[in-house]
């Protein structure tokens, strides 16, 4: 743990450099006070709520596509409906929508005559989940119709059941040709949580505004915070970038 | 002096040699047939001629116009080279007059009323004078490439470089579209063809040329190549086209 | 459930007295449209230049290319906006600097250069997605009759090029629209703004947000519907499906 932070704190002192090398009057001092708190309290909420996220999402994404592509009207009607509506919607107003609205579901859900509390970080990790799993039911349901319905079908004559090939054959596979996509959708979720801004929660981005705002250094907070979120994003990428090279080159 | 002179042109991709020290000419007025084996560079070779392919060693020169010298004007001398192209390569976004007219009117600087003029002119030439107003995707084939054929002469072009015309071709659309060439070379124009057509060849050429890897194996006047080819390979492969 | 149901709020008289509510959301989505297309200009413009260089020989053209592709997409747009909105007034000199900070309408302006700098890229990986997807056959013919870079993306590349990326372009204007209710945090008044503060006055959070999610949807139909018309109209005869 020890190394993690000394390795952090190096590399926090590298970027400082180059930033008040970079921009007249950077009073770097801000950052190498609060950077701990940026990233032990700020980042572990980003990571944390997108990881939930991107789990829960595409099992419930996963969900909505087999909904989607099973053929009973009600369910393809829902997973059709369900899809286009979160994705014709701004994130912002679907975080707004459910901070406001889950205390009432929930009263109404549990029966309780005044409405629930619910908090903060469980209203946006509600809003993510749901928001996002539109987006990852669509890759999915591009993956799994990429598969050969031989596939299905073999399994079938081998006496499988529906349940049974979808978990064991189909799925599996879907998920590996779509990895690359599912996990550029993640880097768009880890993006996408700066948003909670607007419900003045603390994620990295909340809080390198509140360091910006105690301490009346907005341009060394807010370049900073950039920078780290370019170079999380960016090395997400070319790790995605290899892995699609390694998959081209098996197939 | 020979309309296009290749003088020891070499040209590789990295390791892979596409092209090894090939000479030749070609005579004004002239029609020089280029045959070979796939992959033996001869599309390479013709693409050199304008300038499409780079080169690493060796000259070209047209019309007295070095394609090594620093100072040449690439894209006037490709207004004087016409090509055409094995997969026509129609602006499908263009009316096939539009397709005519363009070129003349931005590298030549015609205006529009010149252009049309020259451009009816050429439909009628290559029998499409119905087809002024459709778009490349409503054409045949055998249709697009004799527009583009007319595409090229409508920049009133020195010579004519033709890189396998016919090979993308259904068999029935290739005649109309050799008749075209026939009547071309006959009205004197310089033309070096890449080709898989041998009757066109007997029928036009003045020289034929043989590659293989990358070499020119053979190049002999039209008489002795058919009849009687010098190189083992040459042979083979005559062999091989000549049995249809 | 402790509701208040009230669907008449929409006609009551908002407490900023410049109108009803309805009349505040509609405000709102004034600024909203309005802003999306000044953004979209400003990406269309940026993105095409970019998307262009991305695809040209030039390894310094392709270099820039791809830096400001990355730059610009793995920042979060509301990270960018702060930059613009708070860091950019800063680093100017004193003067400039204020002068934006003091500017009317300073949200709207910057929300429209901001939102359309970070759409610009995505707009440039998909015109450069367009015009590698064109054979290269298109490119050498253009270069072929004579056609310079420049005209030769002009007039062949590109008219091809946006007709095929005219839906992923679609998506990306989506995107944006969605994308301006981010400009909220520094405080553009578009519809997801006046929704929020339709409910702090009223209370009534259902009735506000429902009308905004109306909005955005019809917004979407409408859009949607727009770019189908718009690819019927510059559909080419005879290809991808442009009919006969």
């Amino acid at each position: 743990m020890d190394i993690i932070i000394s390795f952090l704190g190096f590399f926090v002192s590298l970027i400082v450099g180059i930033l008040q090398f970079l921009i007249p009057n950077f009073d770097g001092d801000v950052v190498n006070r609060s950077w701990q708190y940026l990233f032990f309290e700020g980042m572990r909420f980003t990571l944390l709520l997108t990881l939930l996220a991107t789990v829960l999402g595409i099992a419930l994404g996963t969900v909505i596509a087999l909904m989607r592509l099973s053929g009973i009207a009600p369910l393809v009607w829902f997973a059709t409906g369900y899809t286009t509506l979160f994705r014709s919607l701004p994130l912002v107003l679907v975080i707004f929508w459910f901070y406001f609205l889950l205390p009432y579901i929930g009263a109404w859900a549990w029966g309780m005559d005044r409405p629930m509390t619910v908090g903060a970080f469980n209203s946006a990790l509600v809003t993510f989940t749901l928001f996002e799993a539109a987006y990852f039911a669509e890759i999915m349901r591009a993956g799994i119709q990429s598969i050969p319905k031989g596939q299905a079908a073999a399994g079938h004559a081998l006496g499988l059941n529906y349940r049974q090939v979808m978990t064991t054959i189909v799925l599996p596979q879907a998920f590996r040709n779509m990895l690359p996509v599912l996990l550029t959708q993640t880097i768009v979720l880890f993006q996408d949580t700066s948003l909670v801004y607007v419900l003045a929660l603390t994620d990295f981005l909340g809080a390198a505004s509140k360091v910006a705002q105690r301490d009346g250094r907005l341009v060394e907070m807010y370049l900073f915070a950039a920078v780290i979120y370019f170079i999380v994003s960016f090395s997400l990428s070319l790790l995605v970038k290899r892995l699609q090279d390694r998959v081209a080159i098996i197939r | 002096m020979p309309m296009i002179e290749i003088k020891n042109v070499s040209k590789a991709y990295g390791a892979f040699k596409v092209l090894t020290n090939c000479t030749t000419s070609v005579d004004k007025g002239d029609v020089v047939v280029v045959c070979g084996p796939s992959g033996s560079g001869k599309s390479t070779l013709i693409k050199t001629v304008n300038g499409l392919e780079p080169f690493q060693s060796g000259d070209i020169v047209v019309d007295g116009i070095s394609l090594s010298d620093s100072k040449t004007n690439l894209s006037k001398l490709r207004s004087r080279v016409g090509m055409v192209f094995q997969n026509f390569e129609l602006f499908p976004h263009l009316s096939i007059m539009d397709n005519l007219c363009l070129s003349q009117q931005k590298v030549l600087g015609r205006d529009r009323a010149a252009s049309e003029a020259k451009g009816k002119a050429l439909l009628e030439r290559v029998g499409l004078s119905a087809q002024a107003v459709k778009f490349p995707g409503q054409l045949s084939g055998g249709q697009q490439q004799r527009v583009a054929i007319a595409r090229a002469l409508a920049m009133d072009p020195i010579c004519m470089l033709f890189d396998e015309p016919t090979s993308a071709l259904d068999p029935e659309m290739v005649n109309e579209v050799l008749d075209v060439m026939v009547a071309l070379a006959k009205e004197g124009m310089t033309m070096m063809v890449v080709t898989h057509e041998m009757g066109f060849a007997r029928k036009v050429a003045d020289r034929v040329i043989f590659m293989d890897r990358g070499e020119i194996v053979e190049d002999a006047t039209k008489d002795d190549f058919f009849g009687k080819p010098r190189s083992e390979r040459a042979q083979t492969f005559l062999s091989k086209i000549l049995q249809h | 459930m402790n509701y208040n149901w009230n669907w008449g709020i929409y006609w009551q008289q908002s407490p900023e007295g410049t109108g009803t509510y309805a009349m505040l959301l509609l405000s709102g989505l004034q600024w909203t449209i309005i802003t999306a297309l000044c953004a979209w200009v400003i990406a269309l413009a940026i993105g095409s230049t970019v998307g262009v260089m991305r695809t040209l020989p030039s390894k310094w053209a392709n270099r820039f290319a791809g830096a400001w592709i990355e730059l610009f997409r793995n920042i979060p747009i509301l990270v960018q906006l702060f930059l613009w909105f708070f860091v950019l007034p800063e680093l100017l000199p004193k003067t400039m600097g204020t002068a934006l900070k003091q500017l009317p309408n300073a949200p709207f302006y910057i929300a429209v250069v901001g939102l359309g700098f970070a759409t610009s890229a995505r707009v440039a990986v998909q015109v450069a997605a367009g015009v590698k997807s064109l054979p290269r056959g298109q490119t050498m013919a253009g270069y072929a009759l004579g056609l310079s870079t420049a005209q030769t993306y002009q007039h062949v590349l590109l008219p091809m090029a946006f007709r095929i990326v005219l839906p992923p372009l679609t998506s990306e204007f989506l995107n944006l629209i969605k994308n301006t209710s981010v400009a909220l945090t520094i405080g553009l008044l578009e519809l997801t703004f006046r929704a929020r503060t339709m409910q702090e006055y009223s209370f009534q959070v259902f009735e506000a947000f429902t009308a905004a999610t109306v909005l955005y949807l019809i917004l979407n139909v409408l859009v949607v519907f727009g770019a189908r018309a718009l690819e019927r109209s510059v559909a080419v005869p005879g290809y991808m499906g442009g009919g006969k």
